[in-house]
Protein backbone atom coordinates (compact mmCIF):
# COMPACT_ATOMS: atom_id res chain seq x y z
CA UNK A 1 0.00 0.00 0.00
CA UNK A 2 1.66 3.11 -0.74
CA UNK A 3 1.46 5.79 1.32
CA UNK A 4 0.62 9.91 0.91
CA UNK A 5 3.71 11.72 0.93
CA UNK A 6 2.53 13.33 4.13
CA UNK A 7 2.04 9.95 5.60
CA UNK A 8 5.39 8.78 4.66
CA UNK A 9 7.13 12.02 6.33
CA UNK A 10 5.43 11.20 9.31
CA UNK A 11 6.61 7.68 9.56
CA UNK A 12 10.04 8.62 9.21
CA UNK A 13 9.71 11.09 11.87
CA UNK A 14 8.10 8.98 13.81
CA UNK A 15 11.02 6.48 13.74
CA UNK A 16 13.60 8.76 13.92
CA UNK A 17 12.23 10.03 17.38
CA UNK A 18 11.68 6.97 18.34
CA UNK A 19 15.53 6.07 17.71
CA UNK A 20 17.05 9.25 19.30
CA UNK A 21 14.63 8.76 22.21
CA UNK A 22 15.77 5.01 23.00
CA UNK A 23 19.51 6.39 22.77
CA UNK A 24 18.56 9.56 25.46
CA UNK A 25 17.11 6.03 27.52
CA UNK A 26 20.31 3.64 26.97
CA UNK A 27 22.26 6.94 27.94
CA UNK A 28 20.09 7.70 31.02
CA UNK A 29 21.51 4.46 32.94
CA UNK A 30 25.18 4.88 32.84
CA UNK A 31 27.00 8.19 34.58
CA UNK A 32 29.70 8.50 32.50
CA UNK A 33 30.88 10.96 29.64
CA UNK A 34 30.34 8.76 27.19
CA UNK A 35 26.80 8.81 27.73
CA UNK A 36 26.58 13.04 27.83
CA UNK A 37 28.36 12.31 24.41
CA UNK A 38 26.35 10.07 23.08
CA UNK A 39 23.08 11.96 24.37
CA UNK A 40 24.35 15.04 22.20
CA UNK A 41 26.18 13.60 19.31
CA UNK A 42 23.44 11.21 19.18
CA UNK A 43 20.29 10.96 20.93
CA UNK A 44 19.77 14.93 20.46
CA UNK A 45 20.07 14.99 16.83
CA UNK A 46 17.88 12.24 15.93
CA UNK A 47 15.38 13.56 17.65
CA UNK A 48 15.64 17.53 16.25
CA UNK A 49 15.60 16.20 12.22
CA UNK A 50 12.41 13.92 13.25
CA UNK A 51 10.45 16.78 14.89
CA UNK A 52 12.09 19.43 12.16
CA UNK A 53 10.82 16.09 9.55
CA UNK A 54 7.30 16.57 11.33
CA UNK A 55 6.77 20.60 11.17
CA UNK A 56 8.12 20.70 7.46
CA UNK A 57 5.81 17.94 6.69
CA UNK A 58 2.62 19.82 7.92
CA UNK A 59 3.99 22.81 6.38
CA UNK A 60 4.37 21.75 3.11
CA UNK A 61 1.49 22.11 0.57
CA UNK A 62 2.03 19.60 -1.83
CA UNK A 63 2.26 17.23 1.67
CA UNK A 64 -1.36 18.32 2.40
CA UNK A 65 -4.21 15.72 2.52
CA UNK A 66 -6.28 15.85 -0.50
CA UNK A 67 -10.04 14.78 -0.54
CA UNK B 1 10.73 17.58 48.07
CA UNK B 2 13.99 17.12 46.28
CA UNK B 3 13.80 14.41 44.51
CA UNK B 4 16.86 11.53 44.92
CA UNK B 5 18.82 11.83 41.58
CA UNK B 6 18.44 7.84 40.69
CA UNK B 7 14.18 8.26 41.21
CA UNK B 8 14.61 11.79 38.83
CA UNK B 9 15.97 9.45 36.57
CA UNK B 10 13.66 6.40 36.40
CA UNK B 11 10.89 9.06 35.91
CA UNK B 12 12.18 10.38 33.13
CA UNK B 13 13.20 6.88 31.52
CA UNK B 14 9.34 6.32 32.23
CA UNK B 15 7.95 9.61 30.49
CA UNK B 16 10.48 8.97 27.54
CA UNK B 17 9.41 5.56 27.06
CA UNK B 18 5.72 6.56 26.61
CA UNK B 19 6.77 9.22 24.38
CA UNK B 20 8.96 6.23 22.23
CA UNK B 21 5.90 4.48 22.33
CA UNK B 22 3.32 7.31 21.06
CA UNK B 23 6.15 8.41 18.20
CA UNK B 24 5.97 4.30 17.45
CA UNK B 25 2.44 4.37 17.43
CA UNK B 26 2.22 7.39 15.15
CA UNK B 27 5.20 5.49 12.78
CA UNK B 28 3.77 2.43 12.33
CA UNK B 29 -0.13 3.94 11.79
CA UNK B 30 0.10 7.35 10.10
CA UNK B 31 -2.90 7.24 8.83
CA UNK B 32 -4.16 7.44 12.56
CA UNK B 33 -3.29 11.41 11.44
CA UNK B 34 -6.18 11.82 8.69
CA UNK B 35 -8.21 12.46 11.52
CA UNK B 36 -8.51 15.39 13.56
CA UNK B 37 -8.17 13.49 17.01
CA UNK B 38 -5.19 11.92 14.99
CA UNK B 39 -3.83 14.96 14.24
CA UNK B 40 -3.57 16.48 17.66
CA UNK B 41 -2.03 13.08 18.76
CA UNK B 42 1.14 13.28 16.15
CA UNK B 43 1.56 16.90 17.08
CA UNK B 44 2.05 16.13 21.01
CA UNK B 45 3.70 13.05 20.31
CA UNK B 46 6.08 14.17 17.47
CA UNK B 47 6.14 17.58 18.40
CA UNK B 48 5.91 18.77 22.06
CA UNK B 49 6.64 16.24 24.10
CA UNK B 50 9.90 15.07 22.42
CA UNK B 51 11.20 18.76 22.96
CA UNK B 52 10.00 17.75 26.44
CA UNK B 53 11.53 14.87 26.80
CA UNK B 54 14.78 15.89 25.11
CA UNK B 55 15.10 19.24 27.24
CA UNK B 56 14.45 16.95 30.35
CA UNK B 57 17.32 14.51 29.66
CA UNK B 58 19.57 17.42 28.66
CA UNK B 59 18.98 18.92 32.45
CA UNK B 60 19.40 15.51 34.28
CA UNK B 61 22.13 14.60 31.86
CA UNK B 62 24.15 18.11 32.82
CA UNK B 63 23.72 17.64 36.31
CA UNK B 64 24.99 14.05 36.46
CA UNK B 65 28.26 16.28 34.84
CA UNK B 66 28.59 17.73 38.01
CA UNK B 67 29.10 14.22 39.96
CA UNK B 68 32.26 12.97 41.93
CA UNK B 69 31.14 10.25 39.84
CA UNK B 70 31.35 11.34 36.31
CA UNK B 71 34.60 13.63 37.37
CA UNK B 72 36.34 9.98 38.19
CA UNK B 73 34.82 8.02 35.47
CA UNK B 74 37.92 8.67 33.28
CA UNK B 75 41.05 6.23 34.79
CA UNK B 76 43.40 9.30 34.91
CA UNK B 77 41.51 11.35 37.24
CA UNK B 78 41.69 7.87 39.52
CA UNK B 79 44.01 9.33 41.67
CA UNK B 80 42.74 12.48 42.28
CA UNK B 81 39.73 10.54 43.57
CA UNK B 82 41.99 8.93 46.27
CA UNK B 83 42.95 12.47 47.52
CA UNK B 84 39.76 13.11 49.15
CA UNK B 85 40.32 10.03 51.43
CA UNK B 86 43.96 11.16 52.20
CA UNK B 87 43.63 10.97 56.39
CA UNK B 88 46.42 14.47 56.66
CA UNK B 89 44.36 17.83 57.49
CA UNK B 90 46.79 19.98 55.39
CA UNK B 91 45.30 18.44 52.62
CA UNK B 92 42.56 21.13 51.56
CA UNK B 93 40.62 18.91 49.02
CA UNK B 94 40.19 16.05 51.72
CA UNK B 95 39.52 18.20 54.69
CA UNK B 96 36.68 19.95 52.94
CA UNK B 97 35.79 15.93 51.23
CA UNK B 98 36.05 14.98 54.79
CA UNK B 99 34.52 17.12 56.84
CA UNK B 100 31.27 17.17 53.98
CA UNK B 101 32.37 21.13 53.48
CA UNK B 102 31.36 20.22 50.10
CA UNK B 103 28.82 18.14 48.79
CA UNK B 104 30.52 14.49 48.59
CA UNK B 105 28.68 13.50 45.34
CA UNK B 106 29.60 16.81 43.91
CA UNK B 107 32.76 17.34 45.27
CA UNK B 108 35.04 17.94 42.03
CA UNK B 109 32.55 20.67 40.62
CA UNK B 110 31.88 22.66 43.76
CA UNK B 111 35.68 24.12 43.87
CA UNK B 112 36.40 23.61 40.21
CA UNK B 113 33.72 25.42 38.74
CA UNK B 114 34.11 29.45 38.17
CA UNK B 115 31.38 31.32 40.65
CA UNK B 116 30.32 33.34 37.46
CA UNK B 117 28.04 33.87 34.71
CA UNK B 118 29.11 31.45 32.02
CA UNK B 119 31.42 29.40 34.49
CA UNK B 120 29.00 26.45 33.91
CA UNK B 121 29.42 26.82 30.55
CA UNK B 122 33.15 27.24 30.45
CA UNK B 123 33.49 24.29 32.93
CA UNK B 124 31.21 22.38 29.91
CA UNK B 125 33.35 23.28 27.49
CA UNK B 126 36.40 22.36 28.95
CA UNK B 127 34.93 19.23 30.06
CA UNK B 128 34.57 18.38 26.15
CA UNK B 129 38.06 18.93 25.48
CA UNK B 130 38.73 16.71 28.40
CA UNK B 131 36.84 14.12 26.81
CA UNK B 132 38.77 14.51 23.45
CA UNK B 133 41.84 14.33 25.04
CA UNK B 134 40.92 10.76 27.09
CA UNK B 135 39.82 9.05 23.90
CA UNK B 136 41.38 10.57 20.64
CA UNK B 137 44.43 12.67 22.12
CA UNK B 138 47.43 12.04 24.57
CA UNK B 139 46.40 11.38 27.99
CA UNK B 140 48.74 13.01 30.24
CA UNK B 141 50.37 11.37 33.75
CA UNK B 142 47.91 12.17 36.51
CA UNK B 143 50.92 14.21 38.31
CA UNK B 144 51.09 16.52 35.57
CA UNK B 145 47.56 17.43 35.19
CA UNK B 146 47.58 20.98 35.79
CA UNK B 147 44.74 23.93 36.00
CA UNK B 148 44.04 26.09 32.87
CA UNK B 149 44.83 29.06 35.07
CA UNK B 150 45.70 29.64 38.85
CA UNK B 151 42.78 28.68 41.14
CA UNK B 152 41.09 32.11 41.82
CA UNK B 153 40.06 32.86 45.69
CA UNK B 154 36.50 34.12 43.99
CA UNK B 155 35.89 29.83 43.47
CA UNK B 156 37.10 29.79 47.52
CA UNK B 157 35.03 32.75 48.55
CA UNK B 158 31.99 31.57 46.97
CA UNK B 159 31.36 29.83 50.54
CA UNK B 160 34.05 31.07 52.76
CA UNK B 161 33.42 35.03 52.52
CA UNK B 162 31.41 36.03 55.46
CA UNK B 163 31.87 32.89 57.46
CA UNK B 164 32.96 34.17 60.80
CA UNK B 165 35.80 31.61 60.88
CA UNK B 166 37.74 33.19 58.03
CA UNK B 167 37.26 36.71 58.64
CA UNK B 168 38.08 36.92 62.10
CA UNK B 169 40.95 33.95 61.74
CA UNK B 170 44.47 35.96 62.84
CA UNK B 171 46.22 34.44 59.80
CA UNK B 172 43.61 36.32 57.72
CA UNK B 173 44.18 39.52 59.45
CA UNK B 174 48.01 39.57 59.31
CA UNK B 175 47.61 43.22 58.04
CA UNK B 176 44.63 45.37 57.86
CA UNK B 177 44.55 44.98 53.91
CA UNK B 178 44.67 41.37 53.87
CA UNK B 179 40.66 40.47 53.43
CA UNK B 180 40.46 43.10 51.11
CA UNK B 181 43.27 41.34 49.39
CA UNK B 182 41.97 38.12 49.11
CA UNK B 183 38.68 39.44 47.92
CA UNK B 184 40.16 41.23 44.99
CA UNK B 185 42.55 38.41 44.51
CA UNK B 186 45.60 40.47 44.91
CA UNK B 187 46.94 37.55 47.29
CA UNK B 188 45.98 34.08 46.49
CA UNK B 189 44.31 31.39 49.21
CA UNK B 190 46.77 28.30 46.92
CA UNK B 191 49.90 30.20 46.38
CA UNK B 192 50.82 32.33 49.43
CA UNK B 193 52.38 29.55 51.77
CA UNK B 194 49.03 29.12 53.04
CA UNK B 195 46.44 26.78 51.78
CA UNK B 196 48.83 25.55 49.08
CA UNK B 197 48.46 21.62 49.96
CA UNK B 198 45.84 20.36 47.41
CA UNK B 199 45.93 17.19 45.42
CA UNK B 200 49.82 16.80 45.23
CA UNK B 201 48.95 13.38 43.16
CA UNK B 202 52.36 11.58 43.11
CA UNK B 203 53.69 13.18 46.22
CA UNK B 204 51.84 11.20 48.75
CA UNK B 205 54.77 9.23 50.13
CA UNK B 206 53.56 6.58 52.81
CA UNK B 207 49.94 8.16 53.71
CA UNK B 208 47.52 6.83 54.70
CA UNK B 209 43.45 6.80 53.72
CA UNK B 210 40.32 7.29 55.67
CA UNK B 211 37.98 5.04 55.31
CA UNK B 212 33.95 6.46 56.07
CA UNK B 213 31.88 4.92 58.23
CA UNK B 214 28.83 2.88 56.60
CA UNK B 215 26.12 5.52 57.00
CA UNK B 216 23.54 4.94 58.97
CA UNK B 217 19.65 5.81 57.91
Amino acid sequence: MTLPLIEHRIRWSGLLIACGLVIQMITLIWVHPLAFMAFLLLGCPLVGIGILLFLYSIVTPEATYRD
Amino acid sequence: MELNSNTAALILIFFTAIVVVLGLLIAVRPELTRARGGKMLAFVALCILPVLAVWAGGNEHLQRSTSTQFCLSCHVMADYGKSLYLDDKSYIPAVHFQNSLVPRDHACFTCHTDYTMFGDVHAKWRGLHHVYVQYLGKIPKPENIKLYTPFNNRECLHCHSGMRAYEEASSHRKTPQQLTQMATNQLSCMSSDCHDIVHEVGNWGDATFWTPKQETK
